[in-house]
């Protein structure tokens, strides 16, 4: 039996695009805005092609949640070495909750040892699937890995904690989140970008999963925050000081 | 209204974000028969426990498998105390700790949960939550439906409410350790490395450029300044080339992006090249010479002198808080 | 902007890249009085993304007489501003094939003849001066000992720092909205903080020049096309020191260089991305043009990039740079006025080139602007060479001129029948 990775891609807009919100106020304006595997999930794809590196039996699954345009994001995950994406048709993005919801039962089926994901995706910043997805399947957990060196029957892993370097141990099956630290993602060679076009992304609806949507979260509004900075010139280092204690959470 | 407040702490006293947490549950659950009880997890915990029920009621479990915050042993207690105390919010202050151990409960407990809560407003009988999206650029509101919720929440979004003259009450909880989970071990904790942070990783930044003149002064003033925030020190590609500083510490366009909470630009004159690594940060503080420094540009405060004056300054400052 | 814009100047420069601000600082050093209106941010946009590559030895004794001259304006200007601009590291050219062999024979004695300093170099020596490059597949290579790179950061803080000097007045964030004109004369510019009366306007927008002409309704045979090229980190095992020389392997398309402790390869690929300047926003940075993990132009580069040096490939740590480059269709800029608007002064089409040709691109427009004429031999660059070209005055036309141009820049070699002899490496997909 292969060692399975599962790894949850979502589609995000590339973090040097410019966030606006729209005028009605309950969405942000995607149409000048470029998209791009989340940051964070592309590190756990390029973990997961290393580790398929250091032990043969492992067979790398790309998984997305949304619709069609989600395809694109996929075969980049394709092209960077993965072995075949899953696209779980959903309209509208859904929230952390339902994401693991999605995952758990395609963690039923496809009974992987290892789903590796990044430890928050850059739109919503929620940083809550992995963990809600651990707790669903009553996996061990190790999220914000920097570092991890895998075993027959388990792992250890670094974690970036606010008070350090932690270290834990987990066994198979396992969840576990990326954080930046973990690697640098390759770039797709050209023989991948060609093998992409030619490998497989099937498609299954909710219905098919079983999946009832039941949103947790309910997105009322979004305000824009001021991203025009404006320099104030100071004249003291006690004036400056005091500004950096109002304004940042440092103090 | 009955908030649970999960307590971080260092095995002494509450950590200031469980304390700031404290704090905005009393703005949540203020009303007649509201309350707001402090978890305390851990392994002879006895003195974090004294120090929380300062604030209010403290349940305490202490058992030798808890010592470690391990997410599955700790979000399996927190979620039996949550369903057995008929919590309606679970709350902590918004931290690795949290996050990990809060969203796991979040799990357990049908996930209707928001993380890095900055505010929230009652409108009717809902609870509107704010928190930031898009690394901040966006500032959500957001409902959530399903009980109980759990929230995560900024240390800036409140503050460390008064301490009582009489402490609170302490209710040991029963911890069953044959049925915790054993699955995943702690095999350690690498403590706050004695050399600085990655660039990339730090919460605060303090980079060096030209105005610097010699690797010691970069080193002193720079550095200096960088451990004084536990920050990471960072470099203009000019210091790099010059070899005053190694390339890993270069930030710019051909370096690394940073997009910390504070970026401290000492002697960078802001060419467009390092403004693209950094000009991301959330706040920017520029101290050049040259008031034509484009640096200014994208600064959000800004202090026209000579370093040399000015950094030994801010130490100095910064030493006698 | 923090200053109000000034009711007269007597000279508008439009953009705030190299070839403006060389431009602006020479005209206020010569009296003039000089605007400089910058869309965005000064010095970004193509000049901030440069890699300033500089080879002097060109097809044509002006063009090499230009970068010869270019080199010494920068030593004056580095003793002016006090800062390192001209990196000299010797340049190299490697052959892989008989064509390119010749190509590099015919190049060492055109040098040789106007008394440059070239030389071929023995594959065993090009070995040692390079241990991070492939050569064994070499068959010659030349080495100047006096090319390098100049470094745009610092070349645009002096530009900046002189031009201050000399009064000239910057204004970021600024975009131009239209040309004031009395019949076929330039009286001043408009913008959204109020219009600047003036007798010459010095077009020098980069990619977007040939919307400023659109402004008057006139083309410029300029387009603008994507570019990329990737910086690897420094890497323990294959150190690359400060010094090491710049490469260009025409047959792969590439050229090389070191940046801070790691290497710098670009390509002029095939299927440069075209670029429509008029659909971005104002305050467009090219810095938020997107580099998806599965970029072809990428997967290209990495690809032509492995195969000379062996030790990068997709793995390596590295940054991609993505950017815009402004190609006329046959490689060279335009710089001068034209027989249409007098006092409309193109300075635009640099072809990837404008860093290093700025330093005497900034005197000979001084020149123009205020003497009518150069010294320089300006012939090859004139500014209305293609002005009544019956081929060249849609911009679907000039777009598929400028873009062929491209996408030979590097990779082609013709014989004297215009025949081509030597395709480029690379078996890549073109779709």
């Amino acid at each position: 039996m292969s060692f399975l990775v599962l790894v949850p891609t979502k589609r995000v807009p590339d973090t040097d695009g410019v966030i606006r919100v729209t005028p009605d106020g309950l969405d942000v304006d995607t149409s000048h805005l470029s998209f791009v595997i989340n940051p964070f999930d592309a590190i756990a794809v390029e973990e997961a092609l290393r580790l398929r590196e250091r032990r043969e039996d492992v067979e790398v699954v790309v998984v997305g949640i949304g619709d069609e345009a989600y395809e694109d994001e996929l075969r980049t995950a394709l092209a960077m070495g993965a072995d075949r994406a899953i696209r779980v048709d959903a309209a509208e993005p859904l929230d952390p909750w339902n994401v693991a919801c999605v995952l758990s039962e395609l963690a039923r089926r496809l009974e992987p040892r290892l789903i590796l994901m990044g430890k928050q995706a850059v739109d919503d910043d929620s940083a809550q699937t992995g963990q809600f997805l651990a707790a669903k399947l009553g996996w061990p957990q190790a999220t914000f890995a920097s570092r991890i060196d895998d075993s027959e029957n388990g792992a250890e892993v670094a974690r970036e904690t606010d008070h350090g370097i932690e270290t834990l141990s987990v066994t198979w099956p396992a969840v576990i989140t990326a954080d930046l630290r973990l690697n640098e993602p390759r770039y797709a060679s050209l023989p991948g970008i060609l093998a992409a076009r030619g490998k497989p992304i099937q498609e299954m609806s909710l219905q098919e999963l079983g999946i009832e949507i039941q949103p947790r979260v309910e997105l009322v509004g979004l305000q824009q925050v001021a991203s025009q900075r404006t320099v104030r010139q100071v004249e003291t280092v006690t004036e400056l000081l005091e500004c950096l204690r109002e304004n940042t959470e440092l103090f | 209204m009955h908030v649970l407040v999960l307590a971080e702490h260092d095995g002494d006293r509450l950590r200031a974000g469980t304390t700031a947490a404290l704090g905005f549950s009393r703005q949540l659950a203020n009303g007649d028969g509201d309350q707001v009880t402090c978890l305390v997890l851990g392994d002879s915990v006895a003195t974090v426990a004294d120090d929380a029920a300062t604030f209010g009621p403290v349940l305490l479990g202490s058992h030798a498998d808890l010592a470690e915050p391990l997410a599955d042993r700790w979000a399996e207690v927190t979620a039996k105390v949550v369903q057995s105390e008929s919590i309606d919010i679970l709350l902590g202050a918004s931290s690795t700790f949290s996050r990990d151990i809060l969203g796991r409960a979040g799990g357990l407990l049908g996930g209707a949960m928001a993380s890095d809560v900055t505010g929230f407003l009652r409108d009717g009988d809902r609870l509107v939550w704010q928190r930031p999206m898009y690394a901040g650029a966006v500032t959500a509101s957001v409902v959530l439906h399903g009980s109980p919720l759990i929230v995560t929440v900024r240390p800036t979004a409140a503050e460390t409410p008064e301490r009582r003259s009489s402490p609170a009450s302490i209710t040991p909880i029963s911890i069953d350790s044959g049925r915790l989970p054993g699955s995943t071990g702690h095999l350690g904790l690498d403590g706050r490395p004695s050399h600085r942070p990655d660039v990339t990783e730090a919460r605060v930044v303090v980079s060096g450029g030209r105005g610097l003149k010699t690797t010691e002064d970069f080193e002193r003033l720079v550095g200096g300044l960088a451990d004084r925030f536990d920050g990471a020190t960072g470099s203009s590609r000019a210091l790099v080339d010059a070899g005053l500083t190694p390339n890993d510490l270069q930030v710019g366009q051909t370096g690394k992006v940073v997009a910390p909470e504070l970026y401290i630009a000492v002697g960078i004159s802001g060419a467009v090249q390092h403004l693209a690594g950094m000009k991301n940060s959330r706040v920017i503080v520029a101290v050049n010479s040259d008031p034509h420094a484009p640096i200014f540009e994208v600064a959000d405060y800004g202090i026209v002198g000579d370093l040399y004056d000015i950094v030994p300054e801010m130490i100095q400052h910064l030493d006698a808080d | 902007m923090t200053n109000a814009l000034p009711q007269t100047s007597d000279v508008v420069v439009v953009g705030g890249g190299v070839a403006g601000l060389s431009t602006a600082m020479q005209l206020a050093s010569r009296g003039a009085s000089v605007t400089v209106l910058e869309r965005e941010r000064l010095g970004n946009g193509s000049t901030g993304r440069a890699a300033g590559l500089l080879g002097q030895l060109r097809g044509s004794p002006a063009a090499t007489r230009m970068l010869m001259d270019g080199v010494q304006i920068v030593a004056e200007l580095e003793e002016r501003a006090n800062v390192e601009i001209f990196v000299q590291t010797g340049s190299l050219r490697v052959a892989q094939t008989e064509e390119r062999a010749g190509e590099i024979r015919d190049l060492v004695e055109m040098g040789r003849g106007i008394g440059f300093d070239i030389d071929h170099l023995p594959i065993d020596e090009v070995s040692s001066l390079l241990p991070y490059m492939r050569t064994d597949d070499l068959v010659d290579a030349c080495y100047c000992p006096t090319d390098g790179h100049l470094q745009p950061a610092e070349l645009v803080a002096a530009y900046l720092k002189l031009g201050r000097e000399h009064g000239v007045v910057y204004h970021p964030g600024c975009p131009v909205r239209g040309l004031d004109l009395t019949e076929n004369r330039v009286r001043g510019v408009i913008t959204d903080h109020g219009t600047i009366s003036t007798g010459v306007v010095i077009n020098a927008a980069g990619p977007w020049s040939y919307l400023v002409a659109g402004l008057v309704d006139t083309p410029l045979q300029t387009a603008a096309l994507g570019h990329v090229y990737l910086t690897t980190r420094p890497d323990d095992s294959h150190p690359v020191d400060r010094l090491s020389p710049a490469i260009r392997d025409r047959h792969l398309r590439i050229y090389s260089r070191p940046e801070s402790g790691g290497l710098i390869v670009g390509m002029y690929g095939p299927d440069a991305v075209q670029h429509d300047m008029a659909a971005l926003p104002d305050d467009f940075d090219m810095s938020s043009l997107t580099v998806r993990a599965d970029d072809l132009h990428v997967a290209l580069l990495i690809d032509a990039t492995k195969r000379r040096f062996p030790w990068i490939d997709e793995r390596t740590p590295m940054t991609i740079t993505r950017g815009i480059m402004t190609f006329s269709p046959d490689g060279k800029p335009f710089c001068g006025q034209r027989p249409d608007f007098d006092g409309l002064f193109h300075c635009s089409g640099f072809c990837g080139h404008g860093i290093v040709q700025s330093p005497a691109i900034g005197v000979i427009m001084a020149d123009l602007v205020l003497d009518g004429s150069t010294g320089y031999d300006i012939e090859a660059i004139q500014a209305d060479r293609f002005f009544d070209h019956p081929g060249l005055q849609d911009r679907s036309d000039i777009e598929a001129a400028c873009y062929q141009m491209q996408a030979g820049y590097y990779g082609r070699i013709e014989d004297g029948d215009g025949g081509v002899v030597d395709e480029p490496a690379g078996d890549g997909p073109t779709s």
